[in-house]
């Protein structure tokens, strides 16, 4: 098999974030999960040094995985995290990909976004800014952060727009803001946004877990696909609008990430190479290897873990015979195990699994329950991972 | 689909946060921008490489002088390329 380079690096820098947003797609930890309700801190963000292979990689680490990345043919990069502006190397980090001639973008919240920091980040050389908001109004939006964010966030995109920075905006849509997705659309407009990503909620990582709080039901689906197909069609040529649809809902599954090892790479802030942010966590079983044991050439072509389902062989029927193979790639490993206990499954989202039932009896769970509150758990920081000095 | 009427004098230039680089992979053109790629033919490669203040009809003229191409047919090729990533928000008019 021919193995394609890939485009583009998701470089997730560490897992430290001041929100505590439940439907994060971070691997969960265990230790210390906060009930909604409760405190959500603590929100000091870890100094410890690294010692030996645990821990966050190091700038000169980070530095190698990039110009590896460049030469392997990636193109673009995300900064990630976690919030990624809890490194304060991250300024070093974007030069170091632009000097690689990557694109470099930004996934932040905003938090700890000053005039000084915005000006350091461009005057490095970073090409464009996605910032997420929770709502579109502070009382619901810090809520769901777990912390007090949303006028700040407010803040920080004046101060990157008075930067002259590209701002995207990103909303992560679930089942206690889908309702608002109007005041939410005015709000990308308000703020300058050229580009807003509507994302329904994917169920990996603490979204998993938070699903019976997040999950939409059908009327607020349908229903925010209307206002987004009319917002897109009103504000084209201005904003561009990308809707993420909620693919429970849909009968055929995603064509997730293009295929498995086929156009994305991703490494996590100790240096794990993973087809996926989040196959370390929905994969157990597949061991993912690390940068700082293995050169990212010989991950990306060579590794079990990046040819494990690359391509069409590894397929179970009903995807091996069919026609849409090569269109939705089977859908999403991470989800086939999460929902039915094994990667290599057809994603039970497609009409033709014979897990769907699955998938329908949680939709059917969703929407019967008549409104039923249940408590979120929100995200806390991992304790487990040592940052470099 | 809208159409979209481009004057001879526009001066097309590449949107903000869009960058037009050479894949040293495949030695193509691309245009990068937030979360996308667009691979360029040829075509769109020569016409992007003048969009630096330059107007239509100067675009048009030096592609026809260097390609021995009828300035008719291949104004139309540009209309359509620039109005196609212009939609696409890549370019942008001044």
């Amino acid at each position: 098999m021919t193995v394609p380079r890939p485009y583009a690096l998701l470089a997730e820098i560490t897992y430290r974030c001041p929100l505590h947003c439940p439907y994060c797609s971070n691997p969960v930890t265990v230790e210390s999960a906060v009930p909604s309700g409760g405190q959500a801190g603590p929100t000091a963000l870890r100094t410890a040094h690294a010692t030996a292979n645990n821990g966050e990689l190091t700038t000169e680490e980070w530095k190698r995985v990039i110009r590896e990345a460049a030469a392997l043919g990636v193109l673009q990069i995300g900064f990630s995290g976690g919030e990624p502006l809890a490194r304060r190397d991250l300024a070093e980090l974007i030069r170091a990909a632009r000097e690689a001639k990557l694109y470099t973008n930004l996934i932040t919240s905003g938090i700890g976004l000053d005039d000084d920091r915005v000006r350091a980040l461009r005057d490095a050389g970073l090409d464009s800014i996605q910032l997420s908001f929770q709502s579109d109004e502070s009382s619901l939006a810090d809520e769901i952060a777990g912390a007090r964010a949303h006028e700040r966030k407010l803040d920080v995109a004046a101060k990157i727009r008075a930067a002259g920075i590209p701002l995207s905006l990103n909303f992560v849509i679930h089942r206690r803001n889908i309702d608002r997705l109007p005041q939410i659309i005015d709000l990308t407009e308000a703020l300058g946004a050229e580009r807003v990503e509507l994302a329904n909620v994917q169920f990996y990582g603490w979204a998993f877990r938070n699903r019976a709080v997040l999950f939409p039901t059908r009327k607020q689906v349908d229903r925010a696909r209307d206002i987004a197909t009319a917002a897109k069609a009103r504000l084209a040529g201005k904003i561009d609008i990308f809707y993420v649809l909620p693919d429970y809902y849909d009968t055929r599954p995603k064509p997730c990430l293009n295929g498995w090892g086929q156009r994305y790479l991703t490494v996590n802030p100790t240096g794990d190479v993973l087809p996926c942010p989040t196959a370390s966590s929905a994969i157990p079983d597949l061991h993912f290897e690390n940068v700082r044991s293995h050169a990212l050439d010989w991950i990306w072509r060579d590794s079990e873990s990046f040819n494990r389902f690359r391509g069409t062989e590894w397929m179970p029927e009903p995807c091996r015979s069919c026609p849409q193979r090569e269109i939705d790639f089977g859908g999403c490993r991470c989800q086939a195990a999460l929902l039915t206990g094994n990667a290599a499954n057809t994603d039970p989202v497609c009409e033709f699994s014979p897990n769907r039932a699955t998938v329908d009896a949680l939709l059917h769970q969703i929407n019967s329950s008549n409104g039923q509150v249940h408590d979120w758990t929100y995200r806390v920081n991992p304790t487990h991972v040592p940052v470099p000095a | 689909m809208r159409v979209t009427t481009i004057s001879d004098l526009a001066r097309p230039s590449l949107a903000k946060g869009v960058r037009l680089q050479i894949d040293s992979t495949t030695g193509k053109s691309v245009l990068l921008y937030p979360e996308g790629i667009v691979e360029l033919n040829e075509t769109a490669h020569e016409i992007l490489s003048r969009c630096d203040g330059r107007t239509l009809v100067e675009i048009v003229r030096e592609l026809a002088e260097e390609y021995e191409a009828n300035s008719n047919a291949l104004a139309a090729d540009v209309r359509d390329t620039l109005s196609d990533l212009q939609q696409r928000k890549l370019i942008e008019f001044k």
